[in-house]
């Protein structure tokens, strides 16, 4: 009895022993050196792990800003700050950084035809997939709202026309929802920079009169923004209005002078949402307003006085 | 070819037959716990099989060797099988982060969760000490048929694990009632999907 209660603790205390010294050697010879400034830079990026970048986790940017394979400014959803504090970690003077934000080039909703009344999935991946999805309009938004449930910040809504409207103060321009967008590689989601001052609601590229029998809201190729905008933006590229943003001076002519109202203002030139951005109303003066009080000179042309 | 046979019976029935997931209900935590998205479900099905074998060969060993010979293995199986599964599973961590960074980042994250995992102690006590399964084949293993069947076990785990997840995936859009909406479906899911396993029991006499 007593022997077995010996042997028992023995061969406990045996095994325990042979897998200390083990583990103990191990962690000598195999200790890995982590560079701390791995951690500091890891816990200066968002941890969101959104993938934005093309690298699987913010501490893989960590590893790669610190062993010099990327960037400082690697994290595309961080933003100027998050650029910023990474560089200062590094010990290298503040960097250029063009945000982007999210722009939707649809503004049909509601207005646009649908060609089957569709009951799936609840889901624009799955809707796309039946007989090229519910909508007439081959490049519309779907409107189940897979933009809204990818982004990881919050900052898509669905309104009540049923399209997902951008969030622009919380919007860190990852890209995810052009990703998980059905249509997102064909142009109905695109990354704009975020100082870009309106973006055309259609990237139909059909004839005006098969994409005015789908949607009543979409652009009609009347060319009537590219006669009027004063820095000469605006040219129509396969019969739909397209903004060159190295030109556009933010003036809002082309937001009045659309017929279809198929150009809303956009942006937040000094990091905040001008009132009135991604369709919220059309407060062309205020608007305009608000971006000259802001503006860089360096940055773009003065409108010209029309 | 007899003894082919007998180790793909063994195969089999480790695998499908006496699945440890959906027959057995051994390791169930897991199953629900990360079995939200395929990525992570096929890396822990691969860190499972990597660690089932390796600590299936460390505790036969053990078992053979010092156990046996002194006579406590009878009750001591259990404490000296958590030891040791425990060291190896760090002992592996360490390894890993040294010797290769990459698995190590796609595995790392799943060894602490393996630690504790009871399917890689339920392999382990099985392959030591035939019997708790109750199979046909009863008897003391050789190490190759111990690692056959420990191969088993985590191919029928993984299999389970992955066919689970993917069921998750489908039902994460599918309009599902509020109420049962998240862990009750869950629970409907993986009890239809064990019955379907029941169905096997049996077979080939296993």
């Amino acid at each position: 009895m007593l022997l077995s209660v010996l042997k028992a603790v023995g061969a406990l205390a045996l095994l325990g022993v042979v897998s200390a010294a083990l583990l103990s050697v191990a962690a000598r010879r195999f200790h890995v050196e982590v560079d701390p400034r791995v951690e500091a830079v890891a816990s200066a990026l968002p941890g969101a792990n959104c993938g934005a970048c093309g690298n699987p986790s913010c501490f893989a940017v960590a590893e790669g800003i610190v062993a010099g394979t990327l960037p400082v400014n690697a994290c595309v959803a961080g933003g100027p700050s998050v650029a910023d504090s990474v560089a200062s970690l590094m010990g290298q003077d503040t960097c250029e950084f063009v945000a982007v934000v999210t722009a939707r080039h649809c503004g049909g909703g509601t207005r646009a035809q649908r060609s089957y009344e569709y009951s799936g999935v609840r889901s624009c991946g799955s809707a796309n997939r039946m007989a090229g999805g519910p909508l007439v309009c081959a490049s519309g938004c779907l409107g189940f709202g897979d933009c809204v449930r990818a982004c990881p910040f919050d900052a898509l809504h669905l309104d009540a026309r049923g399209l997902p409207v951008v969030d622009l103060a919380k919007c860190t321009g990852c890209g995810i929802c052009v990703r998980e967008c059905p249509r997102g590689q064909i142009g109905l989601l695109e990354m704009l920079p975020d100082r870009a001052p309106v973006v055309v609601r259609c990237n139909a590229h059909t004839r005006a009169k098969e994409r005015k029998a789908a949607c009543s809201a979409c652009c009609i190729a009347c060319r009537k923004c590219e006669r009027e905008c004063p820095a000469g933006a605006i040219s129509m590229v396969d019969l739909l209005a397209v903004v060159d943003y190295e030109k556009c001076t933010g003036c809002g002519v082309c937001v009045e002078v659309c017929p279809q109202q198929c150009i809303d203002l956009y942006g937040r030139p000094d990091g905040k949402p001008v009132a009135g951005a991604d369709g919220a109303g059309k407060d062309v003066a205020g608007f305009a307003a608000a971006r000259s009080t802001v503006r860089d000179a360096s940055d773009v042309e003065e409108p010209a006085e029309a | 070819m007899a003894a082919v046979g007998h180790y793909a019976l063994l195969f089999i029935g480790a695998a499908l037959i006496n699945n440890i997931l959906l027959t057995r209900f051994i390791a169930l935590c897991s199953f629900f716990g990360i079995s939200n998205n395929m990525h992570t479900a096929i890396g822990m099905s691969a860190a499972v099989v990597f660690v089932m074998m390796m600590a299936s060969t460390t505790t036969w060993i053990v078992w053979k060797v010092l156990l046996v010979p002194l006579g406590v293995g009878e009750f001591l199986y259990i404490p000296a099988f958590i030891l040791i599964i425990a060291a190896l599973v760090q002992f592996v961590e360490m390894y890993l982060r040294k010797s290769s960074p990459v698995l190590y980042r796609a595995m790392g994250i799943y060894l602490p969760l393996i630690t504790t995992n009871c399917a890689v102690l339920a392999a382990a006590t099985e392959v030591a000490k035939p019997g708790f399964f109750k199979m046909n084949m009863a008897y003391g293993y050789s190490l190759g048929e111990g690692l056959v069947y420990t191969l088993g076990v985590a191919v029928g785990y993984g299999f389970a694990l992955i066919a689970f997840t993917a069921l998750r995936e489908r039902l994460d859009i599918a309009p599902v009632p509020k109420a049962l909406k998240g862990n009750p479906m869950s629970f409907i899911t993986a009890g239809l999907l064990s019955l379907a396993y029941v169905g096997l029991a049996g077979w080939f006499g296993l």
